[in-house]
């Protein structure tokens, strides 16, 4: 839990980055369009960059910090690095809770359901193969399912 | 050969940092105090400063800089290219914009919003010229002049038609040579104008320092190059410049110049005694820089026997406003074309011409994937004409084993030690179905398939035997831990691709270490030795050769000090990783027990004084071998439509020895993913009526491939050579991991529909007008309007 003052016109990402300082939120087109913002509200993948930071009091909000327990990786963060699901790195955050947020609602997605899960998340390294298939790793591992 | 290291699966090293979001990047850095930045920038595509008043302003309490506090001196915000190659046209703010999005003032406050509004309170008076938009409209006489006066090295030099430099090469008879083809084909192509979109934007952070000296964190593919430019610019000694090397969210040869945030937030910092934070928004770093716009006339003679005999290649490169080495980009261009095919005369004719739009710079392929698209066209052409088979007519010409190879224009050439070209286009052949694909054009309905190739290659560094016009080398430094690791110190930035993993491995293969024990560790210009630019595909290559040069010098001074604590022969020795031990062990062969780890002998050393094992070293590659790789695309082409679809991809890659598969897999994916954007969807078109790109800035109406774009399938495979002049056989990979994708695509294309383009991109619209030219059909659009 954490209570920030904040302008009513600041957004999410402004306060998430300029206030807490929590950089792994990356700072990418400020439009909506590439998804190197995203963060989970309630679950939910959005923009941070397109929320009014007020319009989040009292709902939860998870970054990529909040993946990791007690420094062990969350079974998307091992599969993201075994698949080499990244290049720059700088997409990795938001594609992570992009991610997440799809396994929650549907533990074992098709490829056409990743592929749409992403449309937000631009990764111009293009390693777009890579992270359906630490996506799908990640879904068999979170069920039990081996390799 | 076999190896310990190399070849092997293993994950990256960076891979933590950036799946928990520690990865730090120039946006991230954030100091003390510091102020934060605005730009001002020209609304106009030329127009010159009257009036500007800044007092507002000031009365804010911001700090402001104008072209008046900035030095009156031209600089080139690219320094690869020695000085006598070097234009410049750039002042870091300027009273005469020539783009829309050209600096003129900045101002830094206490916040980024309080910057803003003391930018919003800069009264400025233009006085408007005309702008000029068109490259060929702009060569012609009488057209307004972007630049009077610019600088080669350190003369002045007129500029006359806009026309910003050009180079004119010929070789043998051309006349002859056309004179005994049988077929000489004519075409002319021309190209789209693409952006970047790196997703981080650039930014920059410096910090005065008290010695009057600066430290900068930017986004940037060189470390040192920066910290030259702006010792250059603001005559400050290099070595009080120390700029960090962090991680880049993306370069694709955007940072490899300086970016105009860089000395602009200098400026600021300089003046107000305080840190500086400049970060450009994306519609900002839209503004910032695009890629070149090609028009290629080619013309490219053969025999009936399908042997090409000569060619003639005009290119006319719109650069924008200003150069970021265009000089060099007109000597590559022409390079990428006589380095594809054996053509026994070549007439060449370059220009890089003014206009008034966004400054062009490299962006992945520097030229290569537009030259390979029209040349890869033209050979299909050709090949169809003649009655060959396209494949079988490449390898009847192409450039291979023992041919001279142009890696980066005409003074940078070596010749090609190794080659996997037939067996790639042989392998790639067996893989799409090349035998089964159909006859172009023959096929009707709504959804037609279609198969095409397309071959190329990208150089591997710009080393050469011998100096050139480009500054090619890397340094790095290796020094051995008390527990048996070893520091990796250099200055070559990782864009992404994982360069720097490369190295580590090909150190740990030289010292028999562990992996795990290569330490790649935080490096900035005042501690590393200098390393020009990630840029070249030369990550692998050039800098690899660095680290392994260095490696093998630790290795030596391991041997001698390990020869006198084992009492045996430096060269009797051995090392060999022991995975258990967690080191590397130093043994005589066949005497057990006769051995000490890596971690012994440094604490050895240093207890008795001895001394740190380390080397540091500089170094030039000797030449530039191109690492090879061929296309198979399979299409969709929805008729009704015009929106193409990508089925089956097939990629094969000669890179000499794969030092990461998965990486280099993963290259292979990421320049397929690229160069179909570059075919199909990416252009940065420009309104001349508001003079500035129709998108104004903002992606959402620039469209980029999403992961629903993959291809259904895609399969990669590597050939197996061995560059003999590449550390354990090693070449390049990230630029012709793409090159010839866009006339892979193209070919595939005019496979499913008989139709050909000669202008990218091929979008929807574009191909329903080129079908119905053909069919003279009416479109499914029109009939619908009928029907309504």
């Amino acid at each position: 839990m954490v209570k920030v003052q904040t302008e009513p016109n600041a957004t999410l990402l402004d306060v998430l980055r300029e206030e807490l300082r929590i950089s792994s939120v990356k700072r990418g087109c400020e439009v909506g369009e590439c998804g190197a913002c995203t963060v989970l509200i309630d679950g939910k993948p959005v923009n941070s960059c397109l929320i009014l930071a007020p319009k989040v009091e009292g709902r939860s909000i998870l970054t990529v910090e909040g993946l990791t327990r007690n420094d062990e990786l969350h079974p998307l963060q091992e599969s993201f690095i075994e698949e080499f699901a990244l290049q720059c790195g700088y997409c990795t955050p938001g594609v992570l809770l992009t991610a997440k947020a799809l396994l929650d609602l549907k533990p074992s997605p098709t490829i056409e359901e990743i592929k749409e899960a992403l449309s937000g998340n631009i990764c111009r390294c293009g390693a777009y193969q890579e992270i359906i298939n630490a996506i799908l790793k990640t879904s068999r591992k979170l069920q039990g399912k081996s390799d | 050969m076999s190896f310990y290291a190399i070849g092997k699966r293993t994950a990256r090293k960076d891979s933590v940092a950036k799946v928990t979001g520690w990865e730090k990047y120039a946006s991230d850095i954030y100091l003390p105090n510091m102020l934060h930045a605005r730009v001002l920038k020209s609304p106009f595509p030329h127009a010159i400063v009257k009036k500007i008043d800044t007092s507002r302003a000031e009365e804010m309490g911001a700090i402001v800089v104008t072209f008046k506090d900035v030095p009156d001196k031209l600089f080139c915000p690219r320094l690869v290219s020695t000085p006598d190659a070097t234009y410049k046209d750039w002042k870091v703010l300027t009273d005469k914009p020539k783009f829309v999005g050209e600096p003129i003032a900045a101002v830094a406050a206490e916040t980024e919003e309080l910057a803003q509004i003391a930018l919003e309170s800069i009264n400025v008076e233009y006085e408007l010229l005309e702008p000029v938009f068109d490259a060929l409209e702009s060569m012609k006489e009488g057209k307004p002049r972007i630049h009077d006066k610019i600088m080669l090295n350190d003369k002045i030099i007129d500029i006359e038609n806009n026309v910003a430099c050009r180079l004119e090469l010929q070789e043998g008879d051309l006349e002859e040579a056309f004179k005994r083809s049988d077929i000489i084909i004519e075409r002319e192509f021309r190209t789209s104008r693409g952006y970047h979109n790196q997703l981080e934007p650039k930014v920059a952070v410096v910090n005065p320092e008290p010695d009057g000296g600066l430290t900068i964190w930017c986004t940037t593919q060189t470390i040192h190059n920066t910290r030259l430019l702006i010792s250059e610019i603001f005559n400050i000694p290099v070595s009080k410049i120390n700029v960090k090397k962090l991680a880049l969210g993306g370069g694709f040869g955007s940072s490899i110049q300086t970016n105009i945030v860089v000395p602009i937030a200098v400026a600021l910092a300089l003046k107000a005694r305080r840190p500086v934070r400049l970060a450009y928004t994306k519609e900002e770093d839209m503004h910032e820089h695009s890629s070149y716009q090609m028009i290629f006339r080619l013309k490219i003679g053969v025999t009936r026997d399908g042997k090409l005999t000569g060619g003639f290649m005009e290119n006319i490169m719109d650069i924008g406003a200003h150069q970021i080495q265009a000089y060099p980009l007109l000597g590559t261009c022409a390079g990428w074309w006589v380095s594809l095919y054996k053509l026994q005369a070549i007439k060449y004719v370059g220009v890089a011409i003014y206009t008034n739009k966004i400054p062009s710079c490299a962006y992945r392929g520097y030229g290569n994937p537009q030259v390979t698209w029209a040349v890869e066209t033209i050979m299909d052409e050709l090949a169809e004409m003649l009655g060959m088979d396209p494949i079988e007519f490449r390898l009847k010409n192409y450039v291979g084993e023992r041919d001279l190879f142009w890696g980066q224009g005409p003074t940078v050439k070596s010749i090609i030690k190794s080659c996997g070209v037939e067996e790639i286009l042989k392998k790639g052949s067996e893989l799409i179905g090349w035998k089964n694909r159909p006859k172009p054009g023959e096929q009707k309905g709504r959804f037609r398939r279609g198969i095409g190739m397309a071959r190329g290659y990208h150089t591997s560094s710009a080393g050469a035997p011998i100096p050139s016009q480009v500054i090619d080398y890397s340094g790095a430094i290796l020094k051995v831990n008390e527990d048996g690791t070893v520091d990796y110190i250099t200055g070559l930035v990782d864009q992404g691709g994982g360069t720097l993993e490369a190295h580590a491995k090909i150190i740990a293969e030289e010292l028999g270490l562990p992996l795990k024990n290569v330490n790649i560790v935080a490096a900035d210009s005042q501690t590393t030795i200098y390393d020009v630019c990630t840029h070249a595909s030369r990550g692998v290559y050039a800098g690899g050769g660095a680290a392994l040069n260095v490696a093998r010098q630790v290795k030596e001074k391991i041997f001698k000090l390990a020869s006198t604590i084992l009492n045996a022969y430096p060269h009797t020795l051995r090392i060999r990783p022991d995975e258990e031990r967690g080191q590397a062990v130093i043994y005589v062969e066949g005497l057990p027990g006769k051995e000490i780890t890596l971690g012994e002998l440094a604490t050895l050393a240093r207890i008795k004084n001895l001394g740190t094992i380390a080397a540091v070293d500089s170094f030039r590659p000797p030449a530039c071998p191109p690492h090879f790789t061929g296309y198979f695309v399979e299409v969709l082409v929805d008729t009704e439509t015009g929106i193409v679809k990508p089925l089956k991809v097939v990629i094969g890659a000669d890179v000499g020895t794969v030092i990461n598969p998965d990486l280099a897999e993963g290259q292979l994916h990421g320049g397929f993913i690229m160069g179909w954007s570059r075919a199909i969807l990416e252009d940065l078109k420009y309104n001349e009526e508001i003079g500035d790109i129709e998108c104004r800035g903002f992606i959402i109406d620039y469209k980029m491939p999403t992961a629903a774009d993959i291809p259904e399938e895609i399969k990669t495979f590597f050939v197996e050579t061995y560059e003999p002049t590449g550390p354990f056989g090693a070449k390049g990979l990230g630029e012709g991991a793409q090159n010839p994708a866009i006339a892979a695509i193209s070919n595939a294309i005019y496979n499913a529909t008989g139709v050909r383009f000669y202008e990218l991109p091929i979008t929807p619209e574009k191909l329903l007008e080129k079908l119905k030219e053909k069919e003279g059909r009416k479109l499914a659009v029109e009939d619908a309007v009928k029907l309504t």
